[in-house]
């Protein structure tokens, strides 16, 4: 088989475990987003309009409805004969069998297939964050300066930057320094979990690393640093466009707003940049006589008969007549009945609010549900539930059960 | 549906659709904000388990060709069988022109010859309706039909002159069939579907060549009511024939009504069509938007009512859309009204136009136009 110059592996085995609810049954990465995506169609159709036609999905935590929804890869165009897209969940080995313990070592237990493509370099992606970018362009850059490894990095706020993995530069744009949450950032540059190595280098220190038995196995916390006492060449590529990792309630109600303006922080209408996904075979949404929408992302298979403001609608939503929704995300076949308001919240996939129900109000009435998982006010109705007609839940709350007044 | 093949006919000289099929097929018309016509044949025929269909084509087809593609997005690119776009074959010695349906079958005969299925369904690809096809071949069985045929009532105060009407006994015989008869009180619309035998329809094809025929209704179904047992099943659902303007407007505001939506997009009968991956729909600060149906990719800014918008349609502040149709990637500027029309693909209404028509005749600009 023809050697690839570069196969990408996306990390995508991680639980997600701070969006509550959301990632109950399901892994971080195949969390919805956007009216109709799932946060692992960013990375995949990044690889594909970078030319990368082979992309490892390294699965651990809850695969299933990611397995179904990556499926042969069609949607991204990556059932290809010669690469395509592989899930790539723990497996059986002669002695014994084990977890993904890290990120690098599930890269480690990996290394077979990578081999298999013989690539001259392995980009490392994470299935957390919402972007558009060219790795092409990365991985050009990190031939050109012939870097052993190269990190995606972006400009925080340097009051937010003890948050993110610092990379500390010179003026070449070489990291001199990397520190991991600092207290006290010498710099604005944080690591956004893309990297791009150069094979043969990162396989020798995916081996020390493995033999060494007090590491983590962690990209960010082990190698990186071990690479760097190693004195490898490693460069910072610097991103300037929309980057959000969507790891929190909070932050992933708030990408979601950032659709819903008319002129849109992260702009998805790039024709040559389309994001894809698997579509649903439904019809287009329906606006009634009686509704008002206004600011609203909507799909396929919706019908809205209320009021919609400021909200993001995913495929095969319901509004009902009377009802209002607002600064809201509701998800796959949601249906909000008759009169009830639903205000800055997510309701979860195939839960139904009934009629004339409250949520996101001043108060319950059926109970506290209140979770530290929903901050800023934000409420979190968990899918496959009812909320029967008349119920109010709080502001903050996080609902995983069926609530009748 | 065990054992049979699909052949879809896509396009009748005798369709009044003025502009809309200057440029493409008339399966290939656009309806419904995402659809084109063929979708909903080729769907039915999918649902009911058909895995061999196919698409003979006349002219102007590269629209057809485009949206079929490898037939991928029916699940039809497969290594046994699947999707066959069936262009016309033009040789030395053979007709240039095919003159009715009979030519066109005569032109894919070999491919018909070469399929093993036992049955063939014939059905024209610019009716919308979802129906399950298995129906009619048990129907035939229990009849022991050569020839099924499928119809629906229509209203017979209506305008019947354009359907090619059927008799139909109350054992299901089909006794006289008429071609466009004019007002005689007849409701038993055929919807030129047909179920028969595969080595049946080879003779037929067979034959009429033979006799200089070249017309399926007139030279088979009208001469053979004795000869052949010819039966008819009824449809009694919800039927969209879209043979005219008039029709074609009527049929897309047909499906701003609930219930029929609800029979056309029956969840366990999905309708599959060519997916574009646009961007959800937005709607803006100013939109006002009743009793519409929108697809995906539109933004919308401006006032729209009782009307179907197509996927990537911009519709821009102060805008006004009534009772019309645009379709895919047109973009209305801003403070312009439009009141039945039909705008076509990739049309730019500039600033402050003001189109009006009538249900009956509406506006139409043809693709790509800039008013």
């Amino acid at each position: 088989m023809k050697p690839k110059r570069c196969i990408a592996m996306i990390l995508a085995g991680g639980q997600g475990s701070r969006l509550g609810l959301l990632t109950k049954t399901l892994a971080k990465p195949a969390v919805h987003f956007g009216g109709k995506y799932r946060i692992i169609d960013f990375p995949l159709s990044n690889c594909v309009h970078s030319g990368l036609d082979t992309v490892g999905v390294l699965t651990q935590y809850q695969p299933l409805e990611l397995n179904t929804y990556i499926g042969n890869g069609k949607p991204w165009d990556l059932d290809r004969n010669n690469g395509g897209v592989f899930v790539l969940p723990p497996y059986v080995k002669k002695e014994r069998g084990e977890w993904y313990k890290g990120t690098a070592n599930a890269i480690f237990q990996n290394a077979g297939f990578i081999e298999q493509f013989d690539p001259e370099y392995v980009l490392i992606l994470s299935g957390d964050h919402v972007y558009k970018m060219h790795y092409g362009n990365m991985i050009d850059f990190h031939e050109a300066s012939g870097a052993d490894a190269t990190i995606g990095v972006i400009r925080v706020p340097l009051e937010e930057a003890s948050r993110f993995g610092i990379m500390n530069t010179d003026e070449t744009g070489r990291i001199i320094e990397f520190e991991e949450k600092p207290k006290a950032p010498k710099n604005d540059l944080a690591s956004m979990g893309i990297y791009v190595f150069t094979w043969q280098k990162l396989k020798k220190y995916l081996l020390e690393d493995e033999q060494d038995e007090q590491s983590s196995n962690d990209f960010g916390k082990d190698i990186i640093p071990r690479m760097l006492a190693g004195g490898e060449k490693l460069m910072a590529h610097r991103f300037d466009g929309y980057w959000k990792d969507v790891g929190t309630i909070a932050s992933l109600w708030e990408a979601n707003m950032d659709l819903v303006s008319c002129l849109p922080k992260f702009n998805l209408y790039d024709r040559e940049w389309r994001i894809f996904s698997r579509n649903p075979a439904l019809p287009p949404h329906y606006v009634a006589a009686t509704a008002h929408v206004q600011n609203v992302c909507i799909t396929e298979g919706c019908v809205v008969r209320g009021t919609v403001e400021r909200s993001v609608l995913f495929e095969g939503v319901e509004v009902e007549e009377g009802a209002r929704v607002s600064d809201s995300i509701l998800m796959p076949y949601t249906k909000v009945a008759k009169n009830a308001v639903v205000e800055r919240s997510i309701v979860d996939a195939s839960t139904v609010i009934g009629e004339a129900s409250h949520i996101g109000s001043e108060q319950s009435n059926c109970g506290d549900f209140r979770s530290d998982y929903c901050t800023d006010g934000i409420t979190l109705i968990g899918s496959n539930l009812f909320i029967g007609a008349g119920v109010s839940v709080a502001r903050g709350s996080m609902v995983d059960r069926n609530l009748m007044v | 549906m065990k054992n049979a093949m699909g052949i879809i006919f896509t396009d009748r000289d005798e369709y009044r659709l003025s502009q809309l099929t200057q440029k493409r097929a008339a399966a290939a018309l656009p309806i419904a904000s995402r659809y084109r016509l063929i979708d909903f044949t080729l769907s039915n025929m999918v649902n009911a388990g058909i895995i061999n269909v196919g698409v003979p084509t006349q002219s102007n087809y590269s629209s057809l060709m485009d949206h079929l593609g490898t037939g991928s997005e029916w699940d039809l690119a497969r290594k046994n069988y699947g999707l066959f776009i069936l262009p016309p074959f033009v040789s030395q010695g053979s007709m240039t022109g095919a003159r009715g349906d009979i030519d066109v079958l005569y032109g894919i005969l070999p491919y018909i010859r070469r399929s093993s299925q036992k049955y063939v369904l014939l059905a024209d690809g610019n009716l919308i309706y979802n129906m399950n096809y298995c129906d009619i071949q048990r129907f035939h069985r229990d009849t022991n039909a050569d020839i099924t045929l499928l119809y629906n009532h229509i209203d017979p105060a209506g305008e019947p002159s354009r359907y090619t009407m059927l008799t139909v006994e109350e054992d299901g015989r089909v006794t006289d069939v008429e071609e466009r008869p004019g007002h005689t009180g007849r409701t038993s619309a055929y919807m030129n579907v047909m179920l028969l035998e595969k080595s049946l329809l080879e003779a037929l094809i067979e034959g009429c060549v033979a006799r200089g025929e070249h017309d399926l209704v007139m030279d088979v179904l009208v001469k053979n009511t004795n000869n052949l047992r010819i039966f008819g099943f009824p449809y009694r659902g919800y039927v969209g024939r879209v043979d005219s303007v008039e029709s074609y407007f009527q049929i897309n505001m047909d499906l701003l009504d609930p219930d029929i939506r609800r029979e056309l997009f029956n969840p366990n009968n999905p309708v599959y069509t060519k997916v574009k991956d646009n961007v959800p729909a937005k709607h803006g600060e100013w939109a006002d938007v009743k009793n519409s149906l929108i697809a995906d990719g539109c933004i919308v800014d401006g006032r729209v009512e009782n009307s179907i918008l197509f996927r990537g349609v911009q519709v821009r502040r102060g805008a006004v859309i009534r009772n019309s149709i645009v379709m895919q990637d047109s973009y209305i500027h801003e403070d312009c009204e439009l009141d039945c029309a039909v705008i076509d693909k990739n049309v730019h209404i500039r600033e402050d136009v003001r189109l009006v028509g009538q249900p009956s005749y509406p506006v139409i600009i043809p693709k790509g136009a800039t008013v």
